[in-house]
């Protein structure tokens, strides 16, 4: 097998052999990418720090652990540095040939054995043999389900077999390492959904045993922030992130809400993000009712509450005027007030409920002036019109008595609305 | 908001030769670390076609799938933005229109001589890179500026309206000196796969 076979990479085994090797030898790997054999080169000058786990250029002495014969030292398969993996799109197909070859053999006869031995094997000492077969079969489904996840990110059925194995046994770390994996799919597959379900399978069976849940849950909505930013349009992180919400406790929402609002400051055009925020004001009004209606004398947590709500008004005002026309504002700031009015207003008595309204009506007629340069956001003069609407709706529902209100805001801006 | 490159270029008055780059600060951390240098490649390729293709006192901004590619050419010397979708427009004219000064502060007219591509970093402009990613820091020299020449902007939704006639942005991408194999390997694979999320 010389360099300039691109077909001649040794035999597809050798290259799963040499992946899974790789794998096992850097678990700290956290992405994969795959590359066109010409970048190779150019991969390793940029990187420029010492390989400990490159397998190309190294003298086959240094290769202990492995026998000669399947070591090619001038391996354009895989790059492996600084806990990045790089796989030669040369290599992809026959590679996945053989995962999907070993995976499905060693998932038949794992199937076979429990199939055998329907009772739980390890409590048998009769069974010493079956049980270390047992063990090294799932060695092998892991090991394999792992490569060809690599490869193939939606294989349904890699997923459940690990899924299968990892409840037998009650190891946390375990699950954790699931975690590890759906990360490195993610990597290269940021829209996978199989590997996002695989988070949220992973998160509903620690939920109740884990003492680090909020620790884990912190990490997770920072990932799928870190996802959602680099890949556009990814309903499925933001689904995910949102999901998480229902497991967190009432500090951590808060915190979460403060913690990022610099960050959704900056991605004013993203409703997704804003659509993630709504989720954690609902649910922060929903652990206020819940405290009142056991009667608890929190008020102190209503107040922090309320307090929230308030800067969050406030906050989405400035961004409202520095952004004109960011549609997901409007809708977020729709969503606000809406709630303000119906939950909050009420308690501030008197005339609030009326300068409150009066208040949204100044903002809105004070974004709907169509300026004269011609720098401005197309969609400003669409998103005033939608806005007109909703402020309407908004209007009518909650105090009817002020609807004239709407007819002078519309003479005033010459029927523009 | 995200500025991933600003670039300064030398145009011909008659558009005739390639453009040089003066100078150019990218950041692509926030990409695959296997796509990264396609990226680069790419951002100087699509940099260059654009400058070229940007006649002296316009003005001009190039969708780009989910990027825009903003492009101001004053008197021959040339700022490019490179941002997404949300950063405003008007703040990405000042910022350009702020580069240019400096560098003219800095280089004076040196830049006229230059015929290759310099690879040297401009402080300033890295500099620039990072602080005007909060677009509020680039309105603060809107303050100043909005005096300044009312020249229009001209909008182009895709870089095709951008070619001449006849000009394919294939043949473009295949004849590019600036392109390594891998990086016209994805360009091509990307369009096949028409994916959502492609490098640039």
């Amino acid at each position: 097998m010389s360099e300039a076979d691109p077909s001649g990479y040794a035999e597809p085994s050798s290259l799963l052999y040499r992946l899974e090797f790789i794998l096992e030898s850097d678990p700290l790997i956290d992405e994969v990418g795959f590359v066109h054999p010409s970048q190779f080169a150019a991969l390793s000058d940029m990187s420029g720090s010492p390989s400990l786990s490159s397998m190309s250029m190294e003298p086959q002495s240094d290769k202990s652990k492995l026998k000669a014969s399947q070591v090619n030292p001038t391996d354009m398969a895989f790059w492996s540095r600084d806990h990045k993996l790089g796989i030669s799109t040369q290599a992809i197909h026959p590679l996945y040939n053989a995962a999907k070859h070993a995976f499905c053999s060693s998932l038949e006869q794992y199937k076979l054995l429990i199939h055998l031995n329907p009772k739980k094997v390890g409590l048998d000492s009769d069974n010493v043999s079956n049980v270390s077969s047992l063990a090294t079969l799932e060695c092998e489904v892991m090991k394999h389900s792992r490569a060809l996840l690599l490869l193939s990110c939606d294989f349904g059925t890699a997923w459940n077999c690990r899924k299968e194995v990892v409840s037998k046994k009650q190891n946390m770390m375990l699950y954790l390492d699931e975690l590890l994996v759906s990360t490195l799919v993610l990597s290269y597959s940021p829209k996978s959904e199989r590997a996002w379900s695989h988070r949220r399978w992973v998160v509903k069976m620690i939920a109740g045993k884990c003492k680090n849940l909020q620790e884990i849950l912190k990490n997770e909505s920072e990932l799928a922030q870190r996802i959602a930013e680099k890949s556009k349009m990814n309903y499925r992180a933001w689904n995910y992130r949102c999901w998480l919400v229902s497991y967190m406790p009432e500090n951590q929402v808060i915190n979460e809400l403060i913690k990022y609002r610099d960050w959704a400051g900056l991605h004013v055009a993203d409703n997704s993000c804003f659509h993630y925020r709504t989720r954690l004001l609902t649910r922060t009004l929903a652990d206020s009712f819940y405290k009142q209606d056991l009667k608890a004398s929190h008020v102190h947590t209503t107040a922090e509450v309320c307090q929230l709500w308030k800067e969050e008004l406030s906050w989405s005002e400035i961004l409202i005027k520095r952004y004109i026309g960011r549609e997901a504002l409007w809708l977020y700031r729709r969503f606000l007030a809406l709630c303000w009015i119906k939950h909050f207003a009420a308690r501030m008595g008197g005339t609030h409920v009326e300068s409150f309204v009066d208040n949204e009506l100044q903002l809105f007629r004070s974004c709907t002036t169509v300026p004269d340069n011609q720098m401005d956001e197309p969609q400003s003069v669409e998103t005033g019109e939608k806005v007109g609407e909703e402020l309407e709706k908004v209007l009518n529902k909650v105090c009817p008595e002020k609807a004239f209100l709407w007819d002078l805001v519309r003479k005033k801006n010459g029927g523009l609305i | 908001m995200k500025i991933t490159a600003l670039l300064v270029l030398k145009c011909n008055p008659d558009g005739s030769s390639d453009p040089v780059i003066l100078a150019n600060a990218t950041d692509v951390s926030h990409f695959g670390y296997f796509q990264r240098s396609s990226v680069k490649e790419f951002i100087v390729f699509v940099g260059r076609t654009v400058a070229k293709r940007t006649p002296p006192s316009q003005r001009q901004s190039v969708q780009h799938e989910e990027y825009k590619v903003h492009s101001y050419n004053r008197n021959g010397l040339c700022a490019l933005g490179f941002m997404d979708d949300d950063y405003p427009v008007r703040s990405v004219f000042s910022l350009l229109n702020q580069v240019l000064d400096e560098y003219q502060k800095n280089f004076g007219d040196s830049w006229k001589a230059v015929q290759t591509d310099c690879s040297q970093a401009w402080p300033y402009l890295d500099e620039a890179l990072t602080r005007f990613q909060d677009p509020a820091q680039a309105d603060k020299l809107l303050k100043i500026q909005r005096e300044l020449d009312e020249t229009k902007i001209i909008l182009h939704k895709t870089i095709d309206s951008v070619l001449e006639r006849g000009e394919k942005l294939d043949s473009l991408v295949e004849k590019s000196s600036d392109l390594s194999t891998a990086s016209q390997m994805f360009y091509k694979q990307a369009k096949k796969t028409n994916q959502c999320c492609t490098i640039l």
